[in-house]
C-alpha cells in the first residue's frame, strides 16, 4: 500500500485558541476516508492545511510524497496539478459559465488545444451527471446539487490521484445527497481515486467511508472502519452514531 | 521529451482475424491527449472492421485519455456492438466502461456566446431603460415609506440615522477638505497666471470665490460622496442581500426600506450639505494661500473681495443643490444594493454601476441647474 497523505503531530494555534494539539494520520492510495467531528473542531482547518491554504503552527504534512509546507513553490504547483478540491458550495468562479469554468484547469495547466478541451470539457459534465445543457448557463442559474457537481467536475478535470471534499452533501436534499454520494463512490472505485471528505452526514459516512477518523478537543479521538469506530466508547461519538434513527 | 519518444507511437494498428486489433502501449494521460489523439487521426481508421482494443501494452490510462480514443472510434461510425477489450488490467477495463456510460450524452457548448455589435448596442439600451424604470420605481416605494414614516414617526431610526451620519460626514471631512482646497489652489493660479496680464490680479479672489462655492464645491463633494459613501452603501446593502439578510429583516416584521434606505437617505441629505460647505471654505483657503505666495494680494483684501463678490445668492445656490445631490446618490445606491442577485459577480458590478450612475446624474443635474437659474436670473 502507498501512503499518499501524512499528517504528523501537527498543531495550530490561533492566538491563545488550540485548533490541533498533535493530530496524527495517514491515508492509503485508493481509500475513501471521512473526518468527522463537531463544528468548531478544526475539520475546516485541517483540509485547509493539508491543501497548503492555511500554515500550521507545527507538525508536518507529507502530500503525495511533497513536503506541503517546506517545498519550493513550484514544488506546491506541481503537486497542485495532483490533487482536486470541492469547496463546500462549490466555489465556482460567478463570472464564467459551467463549460468555462470546467475549461479552466485545462486552460491554465495544460496545452490542449481549444478544439480537444470542449468535448473534455462536455465529458466531465456528463462524467458528474450534469445534463448537457447546463455547460452554457451560469453557476448562479443552477440549483445546490447541480452547482456541487459542476465543481465536482472542475475538481476532477485534470484527473487528480486524491480528492479533497469539503462537506459535500451540506445543502443537499437527501435524495440529491444519497445520489451524490453513490456517484462520488462510483467516480472513486472506477478511477481509483483516493478521496478525504470532512462531512456530518452519518448517511453518506456509512454509505461509502471505508474508514473514518473522529477529531476532537484537537486530537485524533477515534481512526479506523466505521463499524469500530461506532464502537468507541467516547461520547461525542456516542451521541453522534445514536442520531442515526 | 525522452518519454514522448519511446511511446512515441501510442496506439498500433494490426489486422489479426479478420479484425483490427488496436495495441494501446504507454502512458495515456491528461498530458498526452494531443499527441493521442494526432495518433489516432494519422491511423486513418474506418468503420467497415471489428476493433479489438489490447491494453496488455498500457502503463496507465486516465478518463481524459480514454474519452478520447471512444470518442474518436465513435466519430469514424464505430458502435459499441463493433468493439470489444481485451488485457486491460481491471481498473482500466472499469474505466472504460464508466466513460463509454457517460459519453453518449453530447458535449455541450464551451462559451458563453459572443454578441454581435447591433445586438450589443440592443441589450445596453434595454438594460438603461430598464435602469431608469427600476430607479422611479424605488423613488415611488421610498416616497410611499416616507409618508408612512410622518405618520408614525416613532419607527424613525434615529441611531441608525447617526451613524450612518457619521460615516457620510464627519469621517468624509478630510477628503473633501482636501480636494476642495487643491482645487482652490490649482484654479487660484491658472486664474492668477491670467490674470495678471491684465493687471487685474485681485479679480482671482472673485473667480474663486463664485467657482468653488456655486459649482465646484458641490460637484467635487457630491462625487467624492457618491465613490465613497455611494459605493459603501450599494456594497453594504448588496451584501446583506446576498446572505439573506434582507429577506430577515422584512421575515421579522419590519420593512427593509425603512430600516436600512431612509437613515441613509436622511444623513446623506443632512451631511452633503455641510460638506459642500466644508468644500467651500477649503477652496477658498487655498484660493487665498496662492493669492498670498504668488501674486501678492494680502489676505485681508482678498476676504474683502470674497465678501464683495460673493452674493448670499451665490452661496445659497451651491448648498441648496447638495441635498439634490445626495437624494440622487442615496436612491441609485440603496436601489442598486437592493438589486444585487445572489452572486458575488453581481455584487461587484451594481458596486461599479452605481459610482458611475451617480457621478453622470450629479453632472447632468447641475447642468441643468446652471441653465435654469441663469434662466431665472439667479
Amino acid at each position: 500500500m502507498e501512503r499518499v497523505l501524512s499528517v504528523e503531530s501537527l498543531v495550530t494555534r490561533f492566538g491563545a485558541q488550540v485548533v490541533h494539539d498533535g493530530v496524527s494520520f495517514g491515508v492509503e492510495r485508493g481509500e475513501v476516508l471521512a473526518l468527522i467531528g463537531g463544528s468548531g473542531s478544526g475539520k475546516s482547518v485541517l483540509l485547509r492545511e493539508i491543501i497548503g491554504l492555511v500554515r500550521p503552527t507545527a507538525g508536518r504534512i507529507e502530500l503525495l510524497g511533497t513536503d506541503v509546507w517546506q517545498s519550493e513553490p513550484y514544488a506546491m504547483d506541481e503537486l497542485r496539478g495532483h490533487f482536486g478540491v470541492l469547496f463546500q458550495d462549490g466555489a465556482l468562479f460567478s463570472s464564467l459559465t459551467v463549460a468555462e469554468n470546467v475549461a479552466v484547469p485545462f486552460v491554465e495547466h495544460t496545452d490542449l488545444p481549444r478544439d480537444l478541451i470542449a468535448p473534455l470539457v462536455g465529458f466531465k459534465l456528463a462524467l458528474v451527471g450534469l445534463p448537457p445543457d447546463a455547460g452554457a448557463k451560469f453557476p448562479a442559474q443552477l440549483s445546490g446539487g447541480m452547482r456541487k457537481r459542476a465543481a465536482l467536475a472542475r475538481a476532477l478535470a485534470l484527473e487528480p490521484d486524491l480528492l479533497f471534499l469539503d462537506e459535500p452533501t451540506s445543502g443537499l436534499d437527501p435524495v440529491g445527497a444519497r445520489e451524490f454520494y453513490r456517484l462520488l463512490r462510483a467516480l472513486a472505485d472506477s478511477l481509483g481515486l483516493t478521496v478525504f471528505f470532512l462531512t456530518h452526514d452519518l448517511d453518506m459516512l456509512v454509505a461509502i467511508a471505508d474508514r473514518v477518523i473522529a477529531l476532537a478537543a484537537g486530537r485524533v479521538i477515534a481512526d479506523g472502519p466505521v463499524a469500530a469506530v461506532r464502537k468507541s466508547d467516547d461520547p461525542w461519538l456516542q451521541e453522534y452514531f445514536a442520531s442515526r434513527a | 521529451m525522452a518519454e514522448n519518444l519511446t511511446s512515441a507511437s501510442w496506439v498500433e494498428c494490426r489486422v489479426e482475424d479478420d479484425s483490427d486489433v488496436l495495441y494501446l502501449t504507454g502512458v495515456w494521460r491528461l498530458a498526452n491527449v494531443a499527441a493521442i489523439a494526432g495518433r489516432l487521426r494519422e491511423l486513418g481508421l474506418h468503420a467497415r472492421t471489428r476493433f479489438v482494443l489490447d491494453g496488455s501494452k498500457l502503463e496507465t490510462l486516465d478518463t481524459a485519455a480514454g474519452f478520447i480514443l471512444l470518442r474518436h472510434l465513435a466519430d469514424v461510425g464505430c458502435t459499441q456492438a463493433m468493439v470489444s477489450a481485451r488485457g486491460f488490467d481491471a481498473r482500466y477495463q472499469r474505466l472504460l466502461e464508466l466513460v463509454h456510460e457517460r459519453m453518449t450524452t453530447p458535449p455541450s457548448a464551451a462559451h458563453s456566446g459572443h454578441q454581435g455589435l447591433l445586438q450589443r448596442v440592443g441589450a445596453t439600451v434595454l438594460a438603461v431603460v430598464r435602469m431608469l424604470k427600476m430607479h422611479v420605481d424605488f423613488v415611488g416605494v421610498v416616497t410611499l415609506e416616507l409618508l408612512s414614516l410622518v405618520r408614525r414617526p416613532g419607527r424613525f431610526r434615529t441611531k441608525e440615522t447617526v451613524s450612518q451620519f457619521e460615516a457620510v460626514c464627519i469621517d468624509a471631512v478630510p477628503i473633501v477638505a482636501l480636494v476642495n482646497f487643491l482645487i482652490g489652489v490649482v484654479i487660484a493660479y491658472v486664474l492668477g497666471v491670467q490674470a495678471q496680464r491684465y493687471g487685474a490680479t485681485l479679480f482671482v479672489a472673485d473667480g474663486i470665490a463664485l467657482g468653488i462655492c456655486r459649482e465646484l464645491s458641490p460637484i467635487l463633494s457630491s462625487v467624492l460622496v457618491a465613490g465613497r459613501s455611494g459605493a459603501a452603501f450599494t456594497a453594504q446593502i448588496g451584501t446583506m442581500k446576498v446572505e439573506d439578510e434582507i429577506d430577515a429583516i422584512s421575515t421579522l416584521g419590519l420593512s427593509p426600506i425603512q430600516v436600512l434606505v431612509i437613515p441613509r437617505l436622511v444623513a446623506l441629505m443632512v451631511a452633503l450639505p455641510l460638506l459642500v460647505f466644508v468644500g467651500d471654505a477649503a477652496g477658498i483657503a487655498g484660493g487665498l494661500l496662492v493669492g498670498n505666495w504668488q501674486l501678492d494680494i494680502a489676505p485681508q483684501v482678498f476676504m474683502d473681495r470674497v465678501h464683495a463678490a460673493l452674493e448670499l445668492r451665490h452661496f445659497v445656490i451651491g448648498i441648496a443643490k447638495a441635498p439634490v445631490f445626495a437624494v440622487v446618490v442615496a436612491i441609485i445606491a440603496c436601489g442598486m444594493g437592493l438589486q444585487v442577485s445572489r452572486d458575488a459577480r453581481s455584487l461587484g458590478q451594481n458596486t461599479t454601476s452605481t459610482v458611475v450612475q451617480c457621478i453622470v446624474w450629479v453632472i447632468i443635474l447641475d447642468a441643468a441647474f446652471a441653465v435654469a437659474f441663469q434662466r431665472m436670473r439667479i
